[in-house]
């Protein structure tokens, strides 16, 4: 009996956090949990998501209804005493099959189910969890032809669509503009002014792509301690102009009531830096940079403003962008369906044509019985022309066969043939669409 | 029509489509748009070579004539607006460099086919075709520096929705503008060079008179990217005045080029 993809699951839109938490793989014990998957009644292949919005499980299931069943028990084998058992975790899973299980791992892989649309982590997540099937033996045909396909997917969302291609918070739209004027950090210095939580994410964020970062603040022991504490060099507040003179990026977020920078001291350390470019991100509320150094020929000043304006815009763009990649996914689950089914009719047609064969032989044989005296030449013209019929009579069927193997008549016609010349139930049955959702809540 | 006129067609459809398909990008329509804008451009650059070629084998060499040459200036560009965007698809800088090759391939075809401004022998040779080689590294620089003083005012103004796709860091647009500065002046240099000498063998420089206004021009352009190469070495001059000297110096390359042009239609 053939597999069918099933998923059941809970994710940030079904379940709150703790119970996510509850249910997380570590990727230490992962390759066992999906060895237990397999060996569950109804389950040939599987394989988990395991991220920070969501636990899913994937499998090739053989009887859909026992696997679930059975993965739901497992699952909830899993929770801690307190967790509130099978019935608290009923109503946060869910459960697709067959087309709306395709259709959910396509989408996942593509970021159109994650938290932020488009955010690019969730495609190697799902590459780790089919790698983990791959390497503990638990993924097969099936998982070996839906992940693949659903990682070109994901790749021709991203390429066709802008989905990806703006940043949506505050510090990564920081990044992104630096972006548009350094070709890249590395060996880049980054000075960062105060010790906020965004200047602490975007510096991250740099030194990560292999700028040098450092931290300057009125407080030294404050600066000293958020430098300690993110591996960021610290520099004397005292020296700020010498600082600035060296950064190539500076972002500014402290809490002085004044600017810290006047447009004439930035544009006296500039004539120092021969107007090389600096890029000025000022976080502040109010600002620490005078608006109008943005004049300053080879400084490119953003405020708090700029950046959620650009913050925002770009996130109404993914939405609209989640359109068309939505678009996209729906006709690759087509695309799907459809080599699905042409793989089905083949066995039909290998049956026919055995049918064919075997009755133009036995009707060969019956007709040489009556005439013994026929030489070898004529035995074999007489066969020859038996399944030369048969062929004949064949080739049309065939045809339209292959033809319709994609459309929707291919499961009418492969059961009239199959009831008309007797064939063995051979045609696999075609993936079903389920989404059952274990409650009204969970229904995504 | 004959296979000159088919390739001719073929080539500037090409371009022509191509300049549509990076325009239309550039005025927002998605990346497919510009995807298909760089093969069908490559589709024009491979027709333009072979028209190239074919016009080899009819004496119509690229030096031998100006409207050659621009038609060749026109295929170097398409080489090194390729060559440039190998390793980084910036198909921002496709919607200048695309209708550029498209004017110069245009031009060069409406232009009489008569020998080069009287100009024979190997000195000759030579020296159109240095200078031929460094307008077309010029023609480069002051398309990338074009594109530098439009992201630049765009980041100044804040005009972030236009700089989303396809846009080239300024300091990638400068650096590659400046390559094809380094690259283009000494060719140019020594195009001066041959240049002056022919000019001296054929006695035009005995009367003040006879000094066209294209030696001058040339000579001042070479000034100009002489004197930005130094700046940039020397004061580390960058970004938009760098970029504003380049396309000074391109503007006097030019009105060279566009001197000859009117001397060959004279």
């Amino acid at each position: 009996m053939g597999l069918e993809l099933i998923v059941l699951g809970l994710s940030h839109r079904t379940a709150p956090v703790a119970m996510r938490e509850c249910l997380a793989v570590d990727p230490n014990e992962a390759e066992g949990f999906v060895k237990t998957l397999i060996a569950l009644p109804g389950i040939g292949e599987a394989t988990v998501v395991s991220t920070c919005n969501r636990v899913e499980i994937y499998a090739g299931a053989t009887d859909r209804v026992a696997a679930f069943d059975a993965l739901r028990t497992y699952l909830a084998g899993r929770l801690p005493a307190d967790a509130g058992g099978v019935g608290e975790l009923e109503t946060h899973l869910y459960r697709r099959a067959g087309r709306a299980a395709v259709h959910h791992l396509f989408r996942v892989a593509s970021s159109l189910d994650s938290l932020v649309v488009g955010e690019p982590q969730i495609l190697g997540q799902v590459k780790d969890a089919y790698d983990l099937a791959t390497r503990s033996g638990a993924a097969g045909p099936l998982l070996g032809d839906c992940f693949p396909r659903a990682f070109r997917i994901a790749r021709r969302v991203r390429r066709d669509t802008e989905i990806a291609r703006q940043s949506v918070s505050v510090s990564s739209v920081a990044v992104d503009l630096a972006r548009q004027v350094f070709a890249g950090f590395e060996g880049r210095r980054v000075l960062l002014i105060g010790a906020g939580k965004m200047a602490d994410l975007a510096g991250r964020a740099l030194k990560a792509q292999g700028a040098t970062v450092a931290v300057t603040n009125r407080t030294r022991a404050r600066a000293e301690e958020f430098g300690q504490r993110l591996g960021f060099a610290v520099e004397p507040f005292e020296e700020l102009d010498q600082a600035i003179g060296r950064a190539d990026i500076v972002i500014s977020s402290t809490g002085a009531r004044q600017p810290i920078l006047t447009q004439a001291a930035l544009a006296r350390i500039q004539k120092t830096r021969r107007n090389r470019s600096l890029v000025i991100v000022d976080i502040a509320v109010p600002r620490d940079v005078e608006a109008g150094a943005s004049a300053i020929p080879g400084v490119y000043l953003w405020d708090i403003d700029d950046l959620q304006k650009e913050a925002a815009s770009a996130l109404s763009g993914r939405r609209q962008e989640a359109e068309k990649a939505e678009q996209i996914v729906e006709d690759e689950v087509l695309r799907y369906l459809q080599t699905q089914r042409g793989r089905g009719v083949a066995p039909t047609i290998s049956a026919l044509r055995s049918r064919f064969l075997s009755v133009a032989a036995a009707e060969a044989d019956k007709a040489l019985s009556q005439v013994p005296e026929a030489d070898e030449r004529t035995r074999k013209t007489i066969t020859r022309l038996a399944e030369s019929i048969a062929a004949k009579l064949l080739h049309n069927p065939q045809v339209v066969l292959k033809k319709e193997a994609a459309g929707d008549m291919a499961d009418v016609l492969t059961s009239a043939l199959a009831q008309l010349f007797d064939l063995p139930a051979v045609a696999p049955e075609p993936p079903q669409s389920s989404d059952e959702p274990s409650n009204p809540q969970a229904k995504t | 029509m004959n296979l000159s006129s088919a390739l001719e067609i073929a080539q500037i459809g090409a371009y022509g489509l191509a300049s549509g398909l990076y325009l239309g990008f550039h005025l927002g329509a998605g990346p497919t748009v510009a995807r298909w804008g760089r093969w069908i451009f490559i589709i024009g650059f491979v027709i333009h070579f072979a028209d190239i070629g074919a016009r080899c084998f009819r004496s119509q060499h690229p030096l031998s004539s100006t409207a050659e040459a621009t038609a060749f200036v026109a295929w170097l560009l398409a080489f090194g607006f390729l060559a440039a965007t190998t390793r980084n698809r910036l198909p921002a800088i496709g919607a200048f460099a695309a209708p550029t090759v498209l004017v110069l391939l245009v031009l060069a075809r409406v232009l009489p086919q008569g020998e080069a401004s009287g100009l024979r022998g190997p000195l000759a040779t030579t020296h159109i075709l240095l200078s031929t080689v460094g307008e077309a590294f010029f023609a480069l620089a002051a398309i990338l520096a074009t594109l530098y003083l439009i992201q630049e005012r765009r980041l100044k103004r804040k005009d972030f929705a236009k700089m989303r796709s396809g846009a080239a860091p300024l300091e990638t647009l400068d650096h590659l503008a400046a390559r094809c500065v380094s690259f283009g002046f000494p060719i140019f240099t020594l195009a001066i060079v041959t240049g002056a000498v022919l000019v001296a063998r054929l006695g035009l420089l005995h009367k003040a008179g006879n000094v066209r206004p294209e030696y001058v021009l040339a000579v001042a352009s070479w000034l100009a990217y002489g004197g930005l190469i130094v700046a940039r070495r020397g004061a580390g001059w960058q970004g938009r005045r760098a970029a504003w000297v380049t396309l000074a110096g391109f503007g006097g390359a030019l009105l060279v080029l566009l001197a000859y042009f009117l001397r060959d239609l004279a």
